[in-house]
């Protein structure tokens, strides 16, 4: 029998809540994969977001606010026949977490991050998150926002992550593919999820959204793939991307803006330095001898430290 | 057999090959069979500044170091000055004839305070701020300056290049060529510091031979120290320890942010990641390595190691002080999650950026307390090089057995002691990794019903379970229920009771020394060795004097602890802090005063001749209620 990936855990997010249609595409792409549910791993920072993985019957940790990426990185490192999926909100991974959003840009350790993007911080009431634009003023904030609006997907593109897409939270269908592209994909993704939140923003509503949104894959030219075969091109792809990546207001693209299947993730290069880490993964080490001993001989590793 | 007991200071520029000339010294002692004691002082600097390294040789194993030295090498006028208070009746002092006019004002690189100092010491006996002067202030200590025109030696033996390159090799040269040890040690020594570096070999031994030449011509070798039959020996720091250890323990991936004085242990470990495994099973993986990354902050490396250990993986992460203030509430995660996590904490001088390459013993409270809420953990110390390799292993077994963070202390004296180790015992302490069978869906990894508190450790991978820093069920999901909240306080704290009956005393608490003493010193981290040395020159004194020796700090061996001081005459606590941090703890846990103390919070490592003193203080003094503060130290 296939695997039912929802738990049953009763949901406390509020209704018309984005969160939902995440969930359902999260649980469906897996689904729809056919992933063994033990070789998942979901990880969440803090938030309404960082519930996500409680509602999913694969393992999960809800981690600290702004911590999922590097908790994510450390169990991918461990054992990278993992699959695993990152959900965080604006704030946990571009406020807090954003020196951690970087740097797995610059690792590529083929972590899935999802950015639930509805512009504020939902759990504690509705303060703004760093894609709230300048000057902005939603129902829960008492002046106008005085920051300005930060990127996700250029962000990510600056970083360097291999796969940058959007999806819209009311568009599952969509949603979902791109959630089984990034989770197929070698390296890191980052998929920037547009969701309202109908208690605090009062602004970024459902229909707010459905009047702006169109899907990039809908004009057949648009192919931002970097493979092994057109590497000539990767410059002027990267550039395409990103430029894509400033169109925001009226009308704004949802899919994928780059996908880079050139990248070599980091995983690969560390097994440059550490023999056969792909093969016999830290996790499935053998650490002692029948008779319970250390299986390291500590006198031949380090013999170099021989002197006299 | 004759009493040999050596104390070298080489002293120059950081960057000037202070490390390299003191290795060469070392190498050769060992090669005629003595052993080897040491360790490093530097500023925070990458080029420039005064840095130095004090050895003691002996035919036994050292354990400390001791003022005043037999001999201070100069390489830069810096290293006089710096040394003033460091010499003492019989102190040769090898120098640059070139520096005598050196002004101490034109020694830009010595912090302004220090020359203050300086200029007041030399100026308050009417000697002139040069070299000259200095050397005639330690003159009148009975030191024995020995000025070599280090420029014209090299010169006339070097076939090219720079001279000033190879005055490390010839301080060496002339430090062991007067201390009695055969060229030919010399030699060996410099095939060894240089090897793989073969083309400048030549040049540094003509250099070697013509610093010895110097020294006959000049009658300045008074005697040959004989060769004794030895065998090889691993010579190793605290950081090398703790690598070694936590890597036979198991570690299989280690995370960390660059910081001094942890870095090297992660470093060690990236260098000898390509494992030798013993002749077992394990052959079969017999290229597997252990992964070390370099994170992008100290968040990072621990959150990343606690990954690491979700999935069945021994891992951990070394950092400083300030590094683990950024982990702190990781660190609590760690505790209220019950992941098998071990963090190597070395020590520097606090609070802040303070001293941060010098030595300190400050954060025993903050590692006792680290993080918010209430949550079991194990806080343990090393206090020698040999201690930090089987302890390492212990720390790695601990975090898993009671699944909960291990703290290790090591302080920044430790990290950078050098000692020699006869052999890595693979056989003293057991590993003991676990198997993790798969249990699938649903599995209880908080499962409440337990005798000991600990639950079946779970991975991610194998199992399906969830972890939340939330307050959690038994399957990992978030709570507020008040009963589930109290059981699985009880059952997290109860594993420290299982800890504190399962662990042997042996590594908690030590009494050593005689059983019956009238004086008891209490300590923990690297005044061990200075310590049981001057428990050993009290003997000879006729006094009988014994250490409380204190390894683990949670869970506290309190009625260990209790026993000894109840019964103790004179208690002098001795730590390198200001508070008297394990005194406060030993009041806390026990309610008993220890009644005197000796404490040292300028940076610097304790010696024997200092604790000796102040220790005599304490016992000549009938109030016997002293705190006395340590000063010595360049």
């Amino acid at each position: 029998m296939a695997h039912n990936f929802r738990t049953d855990l009763a949901i406390d997010w509020c209704p018309g809540c984005g969160d939902f249609g995440i969930l359902t595409s999260i649980q469906q792409s897996m689904a729809e994969l056919n992933y063994d549910p033990l070789e998942v791993v979901m990880v969440s920072g803090i938030g309404c977001s960082g519930k996500t993985p409680h509602y999913v019957n694969v393992a999960g940790v809800h981690t600290l606010h702004g911590r999922a990426i590097p908790f994510a990185t450390g169990i991918k490192l461990s054992n990278p026949n993992l699959k695993v999926l990152v959900t965080g909100g604006d704030g946990d991974l571009m406020g807090i977490g954003a020196g951690h959003l970087v740097a797995e840009g610059r690792r590529n350790s083929g972590l899935t991050i999802m950015i639930y993007d509805n512009e504020v911080y939902g759990l504690t009431k509705g303060q703004a998150a760093p894609t709230m634009p300048l000057g902005e003023k939603t129902k829960s904030l008492s002046r106008p926002n005085v920051f300005t609006r930060l990127n996700p997907i250029s962000l990510a593109l600056s970083a360097g992550y291999s796969f940058v897409a959007r999806g819209f939270s009311f568009d599952m269908k969509q949603l979902k593919e791109i959630i089984k592209k990034a989770m197929s994909h070698p390296g890191s993704a980052v998929i920037d999820v547009l969701q309202p939140c109908p208690t605090y923003n009062n602004i970024n509503t459902m229909e707010w959204y459905k009047e702006r949104v169109y899907k990039m894959e809908d004009d057949k030219s648009w192919n931002p793939v970097i493979t092994q075969d057109n590497l000539k091109n990767a410059d002027e792809i990267y550039a395409k991307s990103m430029a894509r990546a400033q169109e925001w207001g009226d009308k704004i693209p949802t899919g994928i803006f780059y996908e880079n299947r050139a990248l070599e993730p980091f995983t690969q290069r560390i097994a440059r330095n550490v023999p056969n880490y792909l093969t016999t993964v830290p996790a499935e080490q053998i650490i002692s001898t029948e008779d319970g001993y250390s299986v390291v001989d500590g006198n031949k590793t380090f013999e170099d430290k021989v002197i006299g | 057999m004759t009493q040999v007991d050596i104390n070298i200071t080489v002293g120059g520029p950081q960057g000037g090959g202070i490390d390299t000339s003191s290795n060469m010294i070392s190498r050769a002692f060992a090669q005629s069979g003595y052993f080897v004691f040491g360790v490093r002082e530097y500023h925070s600097n990458i080029k420039g500044r005064h840095s130095y390294t004090h050895v003691r040789i002996k035919e036994e194993r050292p354990r400390s170091l001791k003022y005043p030295v037999d001999f201070l090498v100069a390489l830069d006028p810096d290293s006089i000055f710096e040394h003033l208070e460091d010499v003492g009746q019989g102190t040769k002092v090898i120098y640059d004839s070139a520096i005598e006019k050196a002004e101490l004002s034109s020694a830009r690189m010595i912090m302004r305070d220090t020359a203050t100092r300086i200029k007041d010491a030399l100026t308050e006996e009417s000697y002139p701020n040069t070299i000259l002067g200095a050397v005639e202030w330690m003159k009148k200590r009975g030191a024995k300056p020995i000025s070599v025109p280090f420029n014209n030696v090299v010169q006339n033996a070097i076939s090219g290049g720079v001279p000033s390159r190879y005055f490390n090799t010839l301080g060496a040269a002339l430090t062991l060529a007067i201390s009695g040890i055969e060229l030919k040690y010399m030699e060996e020594s410099i095939r060894l510091v240089f090897s793989g570096k073969e083309s400048i070999v030549d040049e540094n031994i003509a250099v070697v031979k013509a610093a010895y030449d110097y020294c006959k011509s000049n009658g300045l070798i008074e005697r040959q120290l004989p060769f004794h039959e030895h065998k090889q020996k691993f010579l190793l720091t605290g950081n090398d320890g703790a690598a070694i250890g936590k890597m036979m323990g198991g570690l299989r991936m280690q995370t960390y942010y660059p910081i001094t004085p942890a870095s090297d242990e992660s470093t060690i470990m990236e260098s000898h990641n390509y494992i030798k495994w013993v002749d077992t099973e394990a052959k079969k993986m017999k290229d597997a390595g252990i992964v070390v990354v370099q994170t992008e902050d100290e968040i990072a490396a621990i959150t990343m190691a606690i990954g690491a250990a979700i999935t069945g993986t021994r891992s951990s992460t070394a950092t400083s002080g300030p590094g683990f203030s950024l982990m702190a509430e990781a660190f609590s995660f760690a505790g209220t999650d019950e992941v098998p996590l071990v963090v190597t904490l070395y020590q520097r001088g606090g609070p802040s950026t303070g001293l941060p390459t010098r030595n300190g013993q400050s954060d025993l409270l903050f590692a006792l307390n680290t993080g918010h809420g209430e949550f079991p953990r194990i806080v343990m110390s090393s206090g020698d090089v040999e201690e930090c390799i089987y302890d390492s292993i212990n720390a790695m077994n601990y975090a898993q057995r009671y699944q909960m963070p291990v703290i290790h202390l090591i302080d920044k004296n430790l990290a950078n002691t050098s000692d020699f180790i006869d052999t890595i015992e693979q056989k003293k302490v057991k590993v003991n990794g676990m198997k993790f069978e798969k249990h699938g869906l649903n599995f209880k990894r908080y499962n409440l019903d337990t005798e000991n508190g600990i639950s079946n450790l779970g991975a991610f991978g194998k199992d399906i379970f969830w972890m939340t820093g939330d307050e959690h069920d038994e399957l990992g999901h978030v709570t507020e229920d008040t009963e589930v909240r109290d059981r699985m306080m009880v059952k997290r704290f109860k594993k420290v009771e299982t800890a504190d009956l399962e662990i042997p005393m042996d590594e908690k608490a030590q009494l050593l020394g005689h059983k019956d003493a009238d004086i008891t010193f209490v300590t923990w981290g690297s005044q061990k060795g200075p310590i049981l040395d001057v428990i050993d020159l009290l003997a000879e004194e006729g006094i009988k004097a014994n250490l409380l020796y204190v390894k683990m700090m949670n869970p506290f061996p309190t009625k260990f602890v209790a026993d000894v001081l109840k019964k103790a005459r004179i208690t002098i606590d001795v730590e390198s802090n200001f508070l008297g941090q394990l005194a406060e703890l030993v009041m806390l846990k026990t309610g008993i005063k220890i009644e005197n103390k000796i404490l040292k919070y300028n940076g610097r490592h304790m010696t024997e001749d200092e604790i000796l003193s102040a220790s005599r203080e304490i016992i000549n003094n009938k109030e016997n209620k002293i705190e006395k503060v340590l000063k010595h130290g360049a």
